[in-house]
């Protein structure tokens, strides 16, 4: 048997639509070394002071510490880094790649465009990107709300992108401003138009409701609309959630009312606790029936109880109607947030009909051969085709779209681009894979907490983030986060186990009954001398990331 | 020459680091014996005399006088015995240069048998663990003897146990074993896979298991009667320590039961002699 | 300087005088008065030198290996079951090359206890590698071991320095102690060849393969001859300085310048007496020269061809036993001239053993049978009770 070193990949990358080098990146901020970690985000995810404020964290879920303890806090430590890097006026890497001739058209600049714009550049290729609004950011800019997510972080994020060298044409709306004539003289396509349609409520007098998403928008535009008194908030997901907080700043009442229970709601815990903590009332189980017309321009609400009944084997469970009395409510105004359709320029049912096909995990491409399908390659990615629509989700898009439009340049098989950038098996992909750095080194084997050796750490609670009072929030547009001081950031990254990764601890070296396992002083990397090792295997059990290996010997 | 994993080595290892290398080893007939390798290579930067296998103790006062005579106070002597060594044939020896309070550091890494001749039982050899002349059914019957405890009896300034898996403890304790004058005793845990029947990569898991167990507590006792307890492990069933070990395969309910308690009693015990009930 | 000295104090007088720098100690009678005198030594200041109270006679000899290896001059002493204790370790102190010197109190083994003289503990350890010196009287004993410290460290092999039970350790005779100087102008500091030494760290007495072993062996057994060589000339320096040189053996002939027929070989103090029980039989008119052995280990071959070989008879008087076998001297006498065409025949005579008293009629008696007996049997037993 032969011990050797063999980093692997950590179940937080893998859970990581953007595939970061999370555990590395912990390794760093543990050491200190916050700019190198910072842009080791950025290699693979152009928006760490945007995910670090709004995204789901799927890395938490997945993190094995929270089998030790509780996961790392992950999120906050990209968010701390990015606030840095903010303070410190870092600027994007120059990018080194030579010019390959080629242009791209991205047209949506959410994060999704933004994304692939980005990666594009770095591949060398030149980016034409195209959004209906005055500014880029997409949702980032024009929906989630400033207390969530302040409008100069993302101002100073997508402009670190566009910084890169991207060719940015707002007010361009596809099928209005932009024509589908104009995109086809590029080389590529990636259309990243989002989902902005709102769906309609399907009662009778739904027309007297108004979109939620749109008074998002109106207010991220410095509108405040004049909103006042009992209001109604139909929804369950994350908008709901931010339609309510935002008319609550406004000055109103909000109340969210979900037809389902509140397990079931698909909005992020957090944002339904600091919901709950400024007070709104979620009501479940309340299915609107109609809405009627009031006096003084009040409108009536009429809401139809529903029960939940548990699906036979398991599944989804439903609601129906509960058969109780209806529940009215007289409010001045009902806002729905109740899941939005792809944007318009793309025939709806481009997305998921026969005239497109998946192209990878998170993109799709138009077949060819279908209208606007044909010589130039169009892809997709997104809100437009996600099921789960999130930003880093929309970030991995991009970044698939970036790759294959690549691969499709170069007239490489993408098939064998995949293999080579797959960060574990959930179709996350590495940019530092694709141009052969030191991640491709590693063994696509994602380490379970199984194979941890956790005698080397101590339990340590985590870090919560800290938020302000709920009651100056219910008033203001502040940023609810507070910052994460640098200290807090630190020891949160110390107790990251770095699983598949060597963060030179030294046990193999302390360990060795042989004297075998040697150090070099001057640069710290260890060697294995094997004329004295015996395979006992010791190194590789007293491993705390799992970061070596123990092969059977060639023969 | 060691066997893969072999705890006694990592032990050495571990001992060298914290005494440097003004230092005169004896070793009496161990595994270290065979491990140093034979004639004419050497696998230690130290001068090393071997010696009989009784002798520990005694080789040790005889160096220590003769570097007194030369007027070297510095160089440290070091006796580096198996459990063999000293528990047993080498008790007297030992026993003799406690009470003489003899200015040498002895260390016995206990693998828990006669390892090097095969596996026979020693007095160290735990309760009902299976040996060549204790097989099944007459795994042995009596407990391990208190080694520490016959030294605290002797009055000598330090006295404490160590495990592999502790590298920290361990050199600590080496450290401050050398830095007293008069007779030191260090008693370190050296995992044996290849006696215990373990596979060689669970050598340090094992050590750990055996402070967590409690089995193996971490503790000093400073002139026979300041006891302290240097880790309080995150507890650990004996289950998983006995279960990772062939040679208590054959151990049944009563027998853990048994064990279990002798451990919680020895563990509240030494709880007593710390002051800390 | 005239003293009245007991063996054993003439042992510790020897051991300060020869600078010794580490004693180790553990008692058995009847060697207790060397170490109680040395302890006295040390403790009042006069003798600078470190000592260790062991706790068996095993733990003296391993100390003393221990002493020796870092360069340090050593004693220790012993008797009887203390010394078969020792027997691990008598093999390891020769095998080690370490020159350390022993005073050993001839005494007998038991079962049952027995402290009196009695050469079979001595002598039981013969196949040590160990060279052994036997002594006549304390003035012998306090010589030898001076001698024994000059030769172990000029052939880097222990010596063992024999007296016999009470007859020497506790009995006190007129002798002459040299002074510090003259014995510093004998026994120079001993320069050892290689000591355990941090500044150039090496192992020794390692494992040793079949590749190696032989080779030690056969330098041990080189340096043994060598030792033969080495005592007569290190006895003839002693004797040129001091006046007293004792040989490998001595040989007194009933009649001045005439050689017997007759020979009756002895070791140890029963010398004495035979020296005086032999001159009045001469006076009788029984002739029977007396050979006195005190080299042992190397055995004399020639020397003992050499002085024996011209006897029709030789009786040999051996206050020890090797059951199954018979008297050791005897045995080892009779195995040097087996080799010659024309040899004397070899009366083993086992006397004396347990301390049974051996006086000048037991001798008488001695050489009478040996007069009288054509075939000896192998062993003849002397003042034995029916």
């Amino acid at each position: 048997m032969r011990p050797h070193y063999q980093d692997k990949v950590a179940p937080c990358s893998e859970a990581c639509p953007a595939g970061e080098d999370i555990a590395r990146i912990e390794h760093l901020v543990r050491e200190g070394a916050l700019e190198e970690a910072w842009r080791r985000i950025r290699e693979e995810n152009p928006f760490p002071g945007v995910c670090g404020r709004v995204c789901p964290h799927p890395c938490e879920s997945a993190c094995n510490r929270g089998e030790f303890d509780e996961p790392v806090s992950i999120n906050s430590i990209e968010r701390h880094l990015a606030d840095f890097a903010w303070n410190k006026g870092l600027v994007a890497s120059t990018i080194a790649t030579p010019a390959s001739g080629k242009r791209v058209s991205v047209v949506g600049a959410g994060p999704a465009g933004l994304a692939a714009a980005c990666f594009l550049r770095r591949l060398g290729h030149e980016v034409d990107l195209y959004d209906a609004r005055e500014e880029a950011g997409g949702m980032l800019r024009y929906a989630i709300p400033e207390y969530r997510l302040p409008r100069e972080v993302v101002a100073w994020e997508v402009g670190l992108v566009l910084s890169e060298g991207v060719r940015f044409h707002p007010g361009r709306r596809l099928g209005q401003d932009l024509a589908w004539e104009e995109l086809s003289g590029f080389d590529a396509v990636f259309l990243a138009l989002g989902a902005w349609t709102p769906s309609a409520l399907g009662v009778d007098g739904q027309d007297l409701s108004r979109d939620g998403l749109e008074l998002l928008e109106a207010v991220r535009r410095g509108r405040h609309p004049r909103v006042e008194g009992a209001v109604a908030v139909i929804g369950g997901g994350d908008t709901a959630i931010d339609v309510a907080r935002t008319v609550l700043r406004l000055g109103a009442d909000p109340v969210i009312y979900y037809r389902r229970r509140r397990e079931d709601m698909p909005a992020l815990s957090a944002e339904v606790l600091e919901a709950a903590e400024e007070g709104i009332p979620i009501l479940t189980l309340l299915a609107p029936e109609r809405i009627e017309a009031g006096a003084e321009g009040m409108l009536r609400l009429v809401l139809a109880p529903m029960l939940s009944v548990a699906a036979e084997g398991g599944g989804r469970a439903q609601v129906l109607p509960a058969g109780a009395p209806p529940v009215k409510v007289d409010v001045t105004a009902v806002f729905t947030a109740i899941g939005a359709k792809p944007s318009s320029g793309v025939p709806n049912d481009t997305v998921k009909s026969s005239r497109s096909e998946a192209a990878g995990f998170h993109i799709r491409r138009l077949v060819p051969g279908e209208p606007g399908a044909g010589r130039p390659p169009v892809f997709l990615g997104g809100d437009l085709v996600n099921d789960e629509r999130t930003v880093a989700m929309a970030i991995a898009s991009g970044k698939e779209a970036a790759i294959a439009i690549d691969a499709e340049l170069k007239g490489v098989d993408l098939e064998e681009i995949w293999s080579a950038v797959r960060v574990g098996r959930k179709g996350s992909v590495s940019m530092n894979c694709l141009a052969g750095g030191d991640r491709s080194l590693r063994r696509n084997h994602v380490v379970r907490f199984e194979q941890l050796n956790t005698a080397y750490f101590r339990y340590q609670t985590r870090e919560e983030h800290r938020r302000i009072l709920s009651a100056v929030r219910r008033v203001r547009f502040d940023e609810v986060k507070k910052p994460v001081p640098t200290a807090w950031a630190g020891r949160e990254a110390s107790r990251c186990f770095h699983c598949g990764l060597c963060d030179r601890c030294d046990n193999c070296h302390v360990f060795c009954p042989d004297v075998s396992v040697l150090k070099n002083l001057r640069d710290g990397s260890r060697q294995i001398d094997y004329d004295h090792c015996k395979g006992c295997g010791v190194c590789v059990t007293e491993c705390p990331g799992s970061a070596m290996v123990l092969d059977e010997e060639p023969r | 020459m060691a066997c893969p994993g072999c705890g006694a080595a990592i032990a050495m290892r571990l001992l060298l680091k914290g005494l440097g290398e003004k230092a005169i080893f004896a070793i009496p007939a161990c595994c270290w014996t065979i491990i140093a390798g034979p004639f004419p290579y050497t696998a230690l930067k130290v001068p090393v005399l071997h010696t009989a296998f009784e002798t520990g103790g005694a080789v040790a006062s005889g160096i220590r006088a003769a570097l007194d005579m030369k007027g070297d106070t510095e160089t440290r002597v070091v006796t580096w015995a198996g459990d063999g060594g000293t528990f047993d044939i080498g008790l007297q020896a030992l026993s003799g240069a406690a009470e003489r309070n003899e200015d040498i550091l002895y260390v016995c890494y206990d693998n828990e048998a006669y390892m090097n001749t095969g596996v026979q039982s020693s007095s160290a050899t735990p309760y009902g663990a299976w040996t060549t002349t204790t097989p099944v059914p007459t795994a042995k019957r009596s407990r391990k003897k208190d080694i520490i405890g016959i030294l605290a009896a002797h009055g000598i300034p330090y006295a404490a146990t160590a495990s592999i898996a502790y590298p920290e403890d361990l050199i600590c304790k080496v450290r401050k074993a050398v830095s007293i004058r008069g007779t030191r005793f260090l008693h370190i845990y050296a995992t044996c896979p290849t006696g215990w029947k373990a596979p060689s990569e669970t050598s340090v898991r094992l050590a750990r298991l055996a402070v967590r167990t409690r089995i193996f507590p971490l503790y000093e006792v400073e002139d026979g009667e300041r006891f302290t307890i240097t880790l309080e492990p995150d507890l650990c069933g004996i289950d998983e320590y006995c279960k990772a070990q062939g040679r208590f395969h054959h151990l049944g309910p009563e027998d853990m039961k048994r064990i279990q308690e002798d451990v919680d009693r020895n563990w509240r015990r030494l709880n007593v002699l710390a002051g800390k009930c | 300087m005239r003293r009245v000295l007991e063996g054993s104090f003439a042992v510790s007088h020897a051991v300060e005088l020869a600078r010794v720098g580490v004693i180790s100690a553990y008692p058995i009678t009847p060697q207790t008065h060397i170490v109680e005198l040395l302890a006295e030594f040390v403790a009042s200041g006069r003798m600078n030198a470190k000592y260790l109270r062991v706790e068996s006679e095993f733990s003296a000899m391993a100390a003393v290996i221990g002493s020796a290896s870092c360069g340090v001059r050593s004693f220790t002493a012993t008797s009887s079951h203390g010394l078969a204790l020792m027997h691990e370790l008598l093999h390891w102190t020769s095998g080690a090359r370490l020159p350390i010197v022993m005073a050993e109190v001839n005494r007998a083994l038991g079962p049952g206890w027995n402290i009196w003289a009695d050469q079979t503990d001595s002598l039981s350890q013969r196949d040590t590698g160990w060279i052994q010196l036997y002594c006549e009287n304390v003035q012998e004993v306090f010589d030898t071991m001076l001698v024994a410290y000059k030769l172990a460290e000029t052939v880097s092999l222990p010596v063992m320095v024999a007296m016999d039970a009470f007859f020497l350790s506790h009995t006190c005779e007129p002798m002459d102690l040299l002074s510090q100087s003259d014995v510093d102008g004998f026994l120079p500091p001993w320069r050892p060849v290689e000591i355990l030494d941090t500044t150039d760290p090496k192992s020794f007495h390692s494992l040793s393969p079949p590749d190696y072993y032989m080779e030690f062996r056969h330098k041990i057994q080189r340096a043994m001859e060598e030792a033969l060589a080495a005592y007569v000339e290190i006895d003839a320096e002693y004797g040129r300085r001091f006046g007293r040189s004792y040989g490998i053996c001595e040989v007194v002939p009933a009649e001045e310048g005439a050689r017997s027929s007759m020979a009756l070989v002895t070791t140890g103090s029963v010398t004495g007496t035979a020296r005086a029980a032999l001159a009045e039989l001469a006076r009788e008119g029984k002739k029977v020269d007396l050979v006195k052995l005190k080299l042992f280990r190397p055995f004399p071959q020639e020397e003992i061809r050499k002085v024996l070989a011209p006897y029709s008879r030789v009786a040999v008087l051996d206050r020890n036993l090797s059951f199954g076998s018979g008297g050791i001297f005897a045995q080892e006498i009779r195995a040097a001239l087996g080799g010659l065409e024309h040899r004397p025949v070899v009366y083993s005579f086992v006397a004396g053993l347990g301390g049974r008293d051996i006086t000048p009629e037991t001798i008488a008696s001695v050489v009478d049978r040996a007069v009288r007996e054509a075939c000896p049997a192998d062993i003849l037993w002397v003042d034995l009770r029916e």
